[in-house]
């Protein structure tokens, strides 16, 4: 993509964990996640020189006041839409800005509160607007028909996924158990109660046909990542990971939060999709092949992505993703460990920076109990294209 | 099997049997969109159907998501349709449909349209994945008009 000089690496990572942080304001969970990675990088606050907001007003913080509350100076900042799928385009953005040579040290940071507002879904929460879009709602949120909160519209995508392959809905539920047991050896995720089938089986539906298990746990957190260009990263503190490759997310008619492409749910076109697999972009920008992937991290609010995740990137074909992840194929141990902090589903919705630590710590050997031996490449992914590969070494 | 309704016919309306007039439900009104919520008050399906390659869209949009033309007509849709997919809530999120808990909401393609969302009307057969369905209006206590569904 770069040369590897001016490839992208991240040099720190700090979080103020995840959980209800009532009582807290954001930028004291914001302040402690920035100190811990700058910390971690031995940067000095004063040599950030890029800012880069995920999330923002209402839940959290936005740009500006991140950089006045936190005694920043930057000569970029940027910030996304306040919705989880822009994970990946921050970090991508931040990778861009550093190769572009716009500043040496970009900060990325996601601080958000979910504990301050009613459940999502409800029209007082402060997501209610956006059923009112002209194109519907971001997860096809319809509220004169009924069709409430993001979990509607993942429903609506599983009933159909379920149907046209076949899928006995249960099998769902090897996703939230690989996460859950991952979880257990995580001592920042929030959900660390061992599961049973018995347990997911039994948990109650929501929205039909997903469970209660089948759904994510929202949070407060803040999370903060700071990257600069490999040169500059050989020289500080902690193991740099590479940030190899990027994807963007993909947008248009047929492209829905939802489901793999095809599926046919919201305005998505109906057909048969075939996955890129290893023609995937990312993969030659990378200069890797998903052979040489060691654990794939996805977007998990609901299990089914997973699944739809798995298909998109083609680990394995469409409509065979809910047989792939049994028997322990996705877990610490098998053959592509996924979601290895546990995920949305068990860590806690942290729009995917959780996700993001755990691939940092993951590829600097700093996972703990969960460390996968060997690892030297990391995937992010997710239902809507977008992708990230992280390795340790520089490209 | 009652015989399918033909273009132009008007769309059997039912008052909507939940709570509330429905005011907070609906989206902003605009000049573009208001042949659709218009037609429906009428008791009329009215979608825009594009002038180059005659597919009928939904959301409105000033663009076709098929072939990329602007130009468009508005046509009256028969309502029939297929069901696509379809959930049931058992947890509630609006207090307009508490008092139909536990209600189902379908994915439907319509006959030569687009897919669309509305509520199953409750009492009928329990949806299921290619479920022939009709279009109705329901009529909120304001006095909006949606879609929602009926077996058929």
């Amino acid at each position: 993509m770069s040369s590897s000089r001016a490839q992208a690496a991240v040099v720190g990572i700090g979080t103020a964990g995840f959980g209800a942080m009532a009582e807290s304001s954001v930028a004291a969970m914001a302040d402690q996640a920035v100190a811990a990675a700058l910390a971690d990088s031995g940067l000095k606050r004063r040599e950030i020189d890029a800012l880069l907001v995920h999330i923002g007003s209402p839940r959290g913080l936005d740009y500006d006041e991140m950089a006045m509350l936190l005694g920043l100076e930057v000569s970029y900042a940027t910030q996304t839409w306040s919705h989880g799928r822009f994970g990946s385009t921050v970090i991508a953005t931040a990778a861009m800005v550093l190769e572009l040579g716009l500043a040496d040290c970009a900060l990325c940071v996601a601080a958000f509160k979910n504990s301050s507002f009613t459940r999502i879904g409800t029209a007082a929460h402060v997501a209610f607007f956006e059923g009112m879009r002209e194109g519907g709602g971001p997860h096809a949120e319809t509220p004169y028909a009924g069709l409430a909160a993001p979990i509607g519209g993942a429903a609506m995508a599983t009933r159909r996924y379920l149907h046209r392959y076949g899928i006995d809905r249960e099998k769902l539920g090897a996703v939230a158990l690989a996460q859950r047991r991952a979880a257990q050896q995580n001592p920042l995720a929030v959900m660390r109660k061992a599961m049973s089938r018995e347990d997911y089986e039994s948990s109650r539906f929501i929205v039909e046909p997903l469970r209660l298990l089948d759904c994510s746990v929202p949070v407060d957190t803040a999370v903060a990542v700071i990257l600069t260009r490999a040169d500059r990263a050989a020289d500080l503190r902690a193991p740099a990971v590479h940030v190899r490759g990027y994807q963007g997310l993909h947008a248009g008619a047929d492209e829905f939060i939802f489901g793999a492409p095809g599926l046919g749910v919201n305005q998505a076109g109906v057909f048969d999709h075939e996955p890129l697999g290893g023609q995937e972009p990312v993969y030659r920008r990378a200069g890797v092949t998903p052979a040489e992937v060691g654990t794939l991290h996805c977007y998990d609010g609901f299990t089914p992505q997973v699944l739809w995740t798995l298909e998109r990137f083609g680990f394995c074909a469409p409509g065979e993703a809910a047989d792939w992840v049994a028997g322990g194929r996705i877990e610490l141990g098998g053959e592509l460990p996924v979601n290895t902090s546990g995920g949305h589903l068990s860590e806690g919705h942290a729009n995917g920076w959780g996700h993001t630590l755990e691939i940092v710590r993951q590829l600097r050997g700093q996972a703990g109990e969960r460390q996968i031996p060997g690892l030297s490449v990391a995937q992010w992914a997710s239902t809507l294209g977008d992708s990230i590969i992280y390795a340790s070494v520089a490209g | 099997m009652p015989a399918l309704p033909a273009e132009g016919d008007l769309l059997e309306l039912r008052e909507f049997p939940g709570e509330g007039d429905g005011a907070a439900l609906l989206p902003p009104r605009t000049a573009e969109n208001a042949p659709y919520w218009d037609g429906l008050r009428e008791r009329r399906l009215m979608l825009q159907r594009c002038e180059r390659c005659a597919r009928a869209r939904f959301p409105v949009a000033p663009v076709c998501p098929h072939c990329g033309a602007g130009a468009h007509s508005w046509a009256q849709l028969s309502g029939a349709g297929i069901v696509h997919s379809w959930v049931r809530y058992q947890r509630g999120y609006l207090p307009e449909f508490e008092p139909l808990m536990p209600y189902e909401v379908l994915c439907v393609s319509l006959q030569d349209g687009p897919r669309v969302f509305g509520r199953l009307l409750g009492g009928g057969e329990p949806p299921s994945v290619g479920m022939a369905v009709q279009a109705i209006v329901e009529r909120f206590g304001g006095g909006d008009c949606v879609l929602a569904f009926r077996g058929r």
